[in-house]
Formats: structure tokens, sequence, C-alpha cells
């Protein structure tokens, strides 16, 4: 197991927004995180890299625990967060802002080939300001800056949201191509299909607590999945 | 050691019991969540490892019963798409719903026993289990996972079946034990060379003892295994029955305990009826362990029923059951001993003075009315016999009264 998480418990104040989470990834698997708005994936997200401290439980990458650390330290880690938005730099030119990426990577520039041979759209755009790039182009270029860190487990929020959906299609080939590199991948989605098409695995999350756990062939037929989105009935947000 | 599901059934320690975990967390919010039962019961719960599990509160088949026939369903009807249904306590019926994944599982896990039993893709199996219960139902799906040939016929009678084992030849027959022994003997009443027959493997539904086993090896001349599973959980699909004979529980699936001796089942992963701390009524040991095949983690080792179900042929029954039976005739309320055989049962009734008032066609009548009444409510064939009132002994020509069927009194599995 690449990442063991036990009994994981974080609050906002006295909300109470993860409660009582345990979840896995093994190494080389694409898991998928599910769960509606406000279930609170990106805040569990958030507490394994550090940026919302747990209250509660354990956090074991590699079998060693990485509770209480500071977030910037989760990167020694080889853990990378992509958060949610993309969160590129408007101003900086693609290169720069993959540069910023492997920042604390001495073989920087060695990487940042490895990465624009992986994303040929990039190497196209490289010059360009980030701002100028579409929004399908800008989440490649968040994936590639996360991939100058070198990580082992890269931690995605939300890649397809705001895309078209050929865009989701083709950001989501990119995040299967991934494996080929030896990354593991927790996904947090609300595109169930798009995710369980691509993921191994999956866990949905409903108000703060996991629900369900299950190969992503059989949680694409399960009736509980749409209901953890939409109630009771509906069919037409599941894309 | 042929492994259908390496990455389940081999896990590692470590990873399985964060699996177990993580699954067990899962049922618990969906119990809570969409099982009224469940919601009183497991308020303010929670478990934060698998040992946590001893703090939660049992489910009973009692429970069940009374809740018959949806009460522990955890969704909504439309996405059940299939009803068993087996005998709970008392002989009440129970319903076991299934939706499109819960059986997909269960064959994914018959097809896990039938792989430990040596079946392929090449391998043509009879399944043949009689009796229109549907008990063969998960070894078709197992089958169909492992995309083996199945032969769909299931005639009652023997002398159709050793015409389908001659002129289909199958390699693997699955069937139960009763079935089997009738087959053995036909073949030898019928002067057949078992060996004839291209039979690899017979699987047999439920445990026997290791007599009958080589006694069935060599009618049939062939290895056979046992299978164990209860109706409530899985039948087939709880457990592996390896060919040294162990029974190797899914634990990815299932979290077993022993309580007082009983068999005590959590299902991790089922959605149509999720079963928490459920008390099978099964005295059973668990043994942690290698096996000789290779396998290591929980085995189960199943002991006799605990709550008094006997069983003739295949049918099973309880003793309430022959007292309601009774009480529709005009026999009612008088008392009666049971005593069971290995193909029927044998009912001796006390005539009251009112009844032995009567004449002799009379007496004939109730007799022959009683036992068409137990073969139609229990499917069981009985031998009425009246007994004097006045002598307490049951007349028998095998040695006194005795009620203690011969199956339950001793452990199910002697090897």
């Amino acid at each position: 197991m690449l990442l063991q998480v036990k009994n994981l418990r974080s609050a906002y104040g006295a909300l109470e927004v993860v409660r009582g989470v345990s979840l896995h990834v093994s190494r080389g698997e694409i898991v998928g995180l599910l769960g509606a708005n406000g279930a609170g994936k990106t805040s569990l997200l958030r507490s394994l890299v550090g940026l919302l401290p747990p209250r509660h439980g354990e956090i074991l990458m590699d079998g060693r625990s990485t509770l209480g650390q500071p977030p910037w330290r989760s990167i020694s880690n080889a853990t990378v967060l992509v958060p949610e938005g993309k969160m590129i730099f408007a101003d900086l030119t693609v290169r720069e802002n993959l540069l910023i990426g492997g920042y604390h990577n001495p073989d920087r520039l060695l990487q940042l080939d490895i990465v624009l041979d992986r994303f040929p759209r990039l190497r196209e755009r490289a010059r360009q300001l980030g701002g100028t790039l579409s929004g399908g182009e800008q989440q490649l270029l968040a994936l590639g800056r996360a991939l100058m860190g070198r990580p082992r487990l890269l931690l995605l929020d939300e890649p397809s949201l705001g895309l078209a959906p050929l865009m989701v299609l083709e950001v989501f080939a990119e995040i299967r191509k991934l494996r080929e590199l030896g990354v593991t991948v927790l996904l947090v989605e609300q595109n169930v299909t798009a995710t369980l098409q691509i993921a191994d695995r999956a866990y949905v999350m409903e108000t703060g607590e996991i629900i369900l756990e299950g190969d992503a062939a059989e949680l694409l037929h399960n009736p509980e999945v749409k209901r953890a989105y939409l109630g009771s009935t509906g069919r037409e947000a599941l894309l | 050691m042929n492994v259908f599901d390496h990455r389940h059934e081999l896990m590692p320690r470590g990873e399985l019991e964060q699996l177990q975990l993580e699954r067990l967390q899962a049922l618990l919010a969906r119990l809570k969540r969409h099982v009224r039962r469940y919601r009183e019961k497991l308020a303010g719960l929670n478990v934060e490892s698998v040992a946590d599990l001893a703090r939660l509160p049992f489910t009973t088949p009692e429970e069940m019963a009374e809740s018959f026939p949806y009460g522990f369903f955890a969704c909504p009807m439309r996405e059940i798409i299939r009803l068993h249904t087996t005998l709970g306590p008392q002989g009440k019926p129970l319903v076991i719903g299934h939706t499109r994944n819960d059986l997909s599982q269960w064959g994914r896990l018959a097809a896990r026993q039938l792989a430990a039993s040596g079946v392929t893709a090449n391998d043509v199996i009879q399944v043949c289990f009689g009796g229109g219960a549907y008990g063969s139902a998960g070894y078709l799906f197992g089958a169909q996972v492992l995309e083996a040939s199945v032969i769909a016929e299931e005639p009652a009678h023997a002398d159709y079946q050793i015409a389908m084992l001659r002129n289909y030849r199958p390699t693997v027959l699955i069937t139960t034990p009763t079935m089997a022994l009738e087959l053995a003997e036909v073949i030898e009443q019928r002067r057949l060379d078992p060996q004839s027959l291209q039979l690899r493997t017979v699987l047999l539904s439920r445990p026997v003892d290791r007599e009958t086993r080589d006694r069935l090896a060599a009618g049939l001349s062939a290895p056979v295994q046992c299978n164990f599973g209860l109706g409530e959980i899985l039948d087939p699909g709880l457990c592996v029955a390896c060919p040294a004979g162990t029974f190797h529980l899914h634990e990815d699936q299932f979290l077993a305990e022993v309580q007082n001796g009983e068999l005590v089942l959590t299902t991790l992963c089922r959605e149509a009826l999720p079963l928490l701390r459920y008390q099978t009524r099964v005295a059973c040991e668990l043994v942690q362990g290698k096996c000789a095949c290779g396998r290591s983690g929980v085995q189960i080792v199943p002991g006799p029923r605990l709550d008094g179900r006997l069983r003739v042929k295949e049918t099973p029954f309880y003793e309430t059951q022959i007292a309601e039976v009774l009480a529709h005739t005009r026999a009612a309320g008088q008392p009666f001993t049971l005593k069971v055989s290995e193909r029927h049962i044998v009912v001796s009734l006390e005539l009251s003075e009112a009844l032995f008032a009567d004449t002799v066609w009379f007496v004939e009548n109730l007799k022959r009315q009683i036992e068409s009444d137990f073969l139609a409510r229990l499917n069981l064939v009985a031998e009425v016999r009246f007994v004097n009132p006045r002598s307490q002994a049951v007349p028998d020509e095998t040695g006194g009264p005795t009620l203690s069927p011969p199956e339950t009194g001793r452990p199910l599995i002697q090897s």
C-alpha cells in the first residue's frame, strides 16, 4: 500500500466534514473518490497533504506516518496535490509554470523535457502566458506542473471541472497514461462515468463518510452511486 | 493451487485488514442510512478497527423472520433483481434479495470455488440438485464466469441423470449428497462401470462424513469434494473448499466470529441484504493457519446445527413444523414422537380414546391423510404409526424412543 488512511477526522471549527474515513491506494493504482458537492472529498485531500490538519486518525505513506507534517513536506514524500480549479499562474508562461512545479527538483530541466514530451500541446505553447490557454490546456498544464515534482502519488481534485465533454475525455486519457510513468493516482471527481472508466477501484463518499468501496466496473452499475449524487431518482447529471 | 481471483484470495494480511476496515465502515454507514432496524441499533456506534466489531449488536434469524419479507433490505425493490428463499427459524421462510451486483459478485465467489476444484473453461458440468429449490443457482453463475459448459437440465430421477452422464460426458458433477448416493447406488445396481464415465471431480453441496465421501468416490470413480454454505449468507460462495478438504472463508467479503460456539457472520459487500453479526445457528470453530493447499487465513470448521434443524434427504425442517402439520388433522393435539431416518420420518402418534373407538377403516384413512399432508406441506416422506397411549415406549425395531436424528448429534466434518 502506498497510501493508507485510517479513521481520519477533520473539521472546520465545530463542523466535522471528514468523519472517520479509511481508505488505501496501492502502488500503480488509479483510485477514484466520488461524491456529491459537500461530501467532504476536497477536505479529505487537503487533510492528506496537511493543508487541513486532521483531528484524528492515521495517514501512512509507505508505512510511515505523515501526520502533523507541514504541507510543504508532502512534496518530499513525493505526494503532489493538483488543486481544484487548476490554480495555474496566469501571468507566467507555460514553461515558467512548469519550472515552479519542479522548484525543489535539482533535475528540473531534465524533467521539463520529459513533461513537454508527454504533453506536446504544452511544448507548442511553452512561451505563451498561462492565462491565455484554454480550460483543457490549463488542466494539462496543472497536470504537467505536478509531474515536475516527480510524484509517486498524485492527488487530483476535480480535473474535469469546467471542461467541455471532449476535453474531459482528453484529460482523463492523459491521467490513465500516468500509470506508465509509475505514478499512482487518487482522483477526486464528480464525473462518475468518466472516473469509473479509467479507475481500478473507487470509493463513494456521502456527508463525510465512505458508504461504498468497490471495483470500478462494479460501481458503474451500482444504484447507490446514483443515490449518493441525486437522492432517489434522476439520471441526467451522470453524463 | 488453482486460484481464480489472485488479488482478493491471496491478499497480503496488512492490505486485507485495511480493506476489511474500510468495507466494515462503509457497511455501517449504509446500514444506518437504509435499514431502519439497524439505524436504531447502531445509533452512536462507530468502529475504528475490525476488532471493534465485538462492540456492535447481533442480528438474529428470529429478527429476520419477524421482519419478513423485506424488512432488512437495504435498497428499494426496484434495484433487487432476484429473490431467493431459505428456511428460517422453526421453519419460517426468509427472503434473500440480490441486486445486479450481488449476483455478479456471487458468480465470482462461486467461480473461486469451482476454480479451486480445478474447473476450467474446458469442462462440461452437470449440475443436478433436483427438488426445484434453486440450490444450483450459485454454481450456474460461477460456471458462467469461468465459461465452463453447463448442461441445463435437472432431472430428479437417477436413471435420466446417468443417461446424461453417459451421453454428454460431463467432467464435473455438482450435486447434493443424497442425489450422489442415489446415483452411485443405481450405477451399482445396473452393473455399470463408473470408470467409463468421464468424471474428474464431484462437488457436493454440503459436507458429509469421510465414510460417505469415500463411498461416493468409489461409486462414481472420481475425487469427491464437499462445499459449505448458508442459505441466508451465500451457498455456495461463503468459502472455498480446497482439495485438502478445508473451508477457507472469503475474508474480503465476510467477517467470521465464534460466539459461544456459534458461527457469527458479517457480510461486507452485499448490497440488497447486508447483515451485521448474523448468528447463523451453526456450531463452528475458526482456525487460523496455513493449509496444505497453500492458502492461509481463516478456516471454518462447521459443526452441527444449534437450533434443532433436522433433515431428511435434502429437505430441512423443524420439529415444530411436524406439530403444525398434525394440528391440521384429526390427530391434532395428540402426543407424538418423531424418529428421523435417512430417507423418511417416522411419526408415532398416541391414539386417544375418542379416535381409538373408531373403525379400522377410519384409522387407516387417517394414517393416509396425515402421510399425504406431510408430503404436501413439508415435502417429507412420512410413516405414521399409531401406538397405545398406555405403552409409553414407541415400538421400534432399531431401538428405543428417540428424537435426536443421527445427523445432528455429531460434527458434520470428520476428517
